[in-house]
């Protein structure tokens, strides 16, 4: 389904990722304040909706971020909770306002402080009144069950999943809102500490803290703020994770391959036209398989299109080129709202020392919920595109 | 009503839930409740009621085969908050074409891809008193 009517970034912001002494809603603030002034917005009543991605911190988030800069009380505001894909899922809603003319300029954003509210030295887990939660599910042996099953049919070593981290911190050498980054070799990537075998700790997004927001518009509001660097909302998609209790292939996807494919032809775009994707990086074996999920290689050549350069720069796409959540942690509301952001600033051209020469199209992917029976309970992907 | 709520906190050993999982008094094997659609015939584990193929509401209760192939696992050295470590989970595959999730009982790095498991009752966690919360796993067969 396309867009009703043309919609457009007009500004975005984020913060610093890393383990932050400040609670969520000093980041939020800070990431939508950013993402304001960068639209060349100068008064708090032009914002006519908003939307607060958040999973750990609690009730009225959005309320809470934004009642300091003069937000609450003119704009409708709702805070949208669906675990890792809360934050894009935000900005989602913001662009669904303005596509359907119900507004003229929305905000989307994601923020979380993951860290001060949780037991150190245990692993992210799902809802506990989860069948799966009960009986001792976390998300890293979830993926870990991923990687040990794409091993054993494909033959490929821990060595080649370290890769990704690799690549990843690399890209994100000079990006200052980065945690993890510069160089790190295959070695020191495998001999890190085991989390769940074979994911070893720098195989593992760290938990983390930050926030995102972006700004969308009407083609109209966007001339009258005066936005010099436009970028398109080409396609906005949110899925639900089919449920299904029986064997299926853990080395596939199946709710990334059906939203990338509702992307793809929402926005008339396909994999062959992207020049950047930030997907769902939270462990080396996701970004793998999703080469594959997302159709920008044939099932089973993910791991020759990582050795062959492809998915860096030089190559057909730049995965990850902020770095990703390997390299940024992942603070759970707010990374979807985070690649919103770096796209758009990558397609503006704004990232000195990390920019992708030359990128008119970038793609974000985020999934979110260990939820028993589906891959993921959730699946929120963008295609943004350069100028008018 | 009072009387109730105080059963209720009493100290938790027995199974996870009743509707998972049979453990027969006459001491013969355990095995997990598939649940039938009596009017559509789908099979599923857990329990799904209504029955989401056809919205059916009644079930026939069908003992699972107890062995399975292990389709993935996976060895936890950081598992959740209050779980000892290193822990085992699997993904185990049944005859009945459908898929379980579970503990496995056994030592880490000894479990492949493939290989043939069997049901067995053991604990998963402790509940908040601290006493052992029973429910089902599977073992490497004659593990």
């Amino acid at each position: 389904m396309k867009l009703p009517r043309e919609v457009y970034i007009a500004g975005v912001g984020e913060t610093v990722f890393g383990k932050r002494k400040e609670d969520f809603e000093i980041l939020g603030r800070q990431a939508a304040f950013e993402a304001i002034k960068t639209s060349k917005i100068d008064r708090p009543d032009v914002i006519q909706s908003a939307y607060c991605g958040n999973a750990t911190n609690g009730m009225v988030t959005g309320q809470t971020i934004l009642k300091d800069i003069g937000l609450v009380g003119k704009a409708s505001m709702v805070n949208v909770e669906s675990a890792c894909s809360a934050g894009a899922m935000a900005v989602h809603m913001a662009i669904k306002d303005v596509a359907y003319g119900i507004t003229e300029c929305s905000l989307g954003l994601g923020a979380e402080n993951h860290t001060l509210h949780r037991e150190t030295g245990t692993a992210f887990t799902p809802a506990m009144n989860d069948i799966e939660t009960v009986h001792g599910a976390v998300m890293t042996g979830k993926y870990s069950m991923r990687a040990t099953r794409y091993m054993y049919e494909t033959g490929a070593t821990i060595e080649d999943l370290a890769m990704i981290t690799v690549k990843n911190r690399g890209h994100a050498t000079n990006n200052p809102y980065a945690w993890f980054k510069g160089k790190v070799s295959v070695e020191e990537v495998v001999n890190s500490r085991m989390i769940a075998y074979p994911m070893t700790l720098h195989q593992c997004c760290g938990i983390a803290d930050g926030a995102g927001a972006v700004v969308v518009c009407s083609k109209d509001m966007i001339k009258k703020l005066g936005v010099d660097k436009p970028v398109r909302v080409a396609g906005s998609v949110v899925t639900s994770g089919p449920y299904h209790n029986r064997p299926r292939d853990i080395t596939g996807d199946d709710i990334t391959e059906a939203t990338s494919d509702l992307l793809y032809e929402q926005s008339g775009i396909g994999p062959e036209d992207v020049d950047i994707v930030e997907l769902h990086d939270a462990f080396t074996i996701a970004e793998l398989l999703y080469y594959e999920c997302m159709r920008f290689c044939k099932r089973g050549e993910g791991l020759q299109f990582l050795r062959d350069g492809q998915s860096t720069h030089g190559g057909k796409c730049v995965f990850s080129a902020r770095g990703g959540m390997l390299s940024y942690g992942h603070p759970i509301g707010a990374s979807g709202a985070a690649q919103i952001a770096a796209n758009v600033k990558q397609l503006r051209g704004e990232c000195p020392g990390y920019q992708v020469e030359g990128a008119k199209v970038a793609m974000s992917h985020v999934t979110g919920g260990g939820l028993s029976g589906t891959e993921h309970a959730a699946c929120t992907m963008h295609m943004l595109v350069r100028g008018w | 009503m009072a009387k109730e709520e105080k059963k209720q906190r009493d100290p938790d050993i027995t199974f996870f839930h009743p509707d998972l999982l049979e453990v027969p008094e006459d001491c013969s094997s355990p095995f997990l409740k598939g649940y039938r659609c009596k009017s559509c015939g789908q099979l599923d584990f857990p329990n799904l009621n209504p029955c989401p193929n056809c919205w059916g509401e009644e079930f026939e209760i069908v003992p699972l085969s107890r062995r399975g192939k292990l389709y993935s696992y996976a060895d936890i050295f950081i598992g959740q908050p209050g779980l000892q470590t290193p822990y085992i989970i699997g993904y185990v595959d049944l005859p009945e074409n459908l898929r379980i999730f579970a503990m496995l009982d056994g030592e880490v790095g000894s479990f492949q891809c493939g290989e043939e498991v069997e049901l067995t009752v053991g604990e998963i966690r402790k509940n908040r008193d601290g006493l052992p919360i029973l429910s089902y796993k599977f073992k490497k067969v004659n593990g």
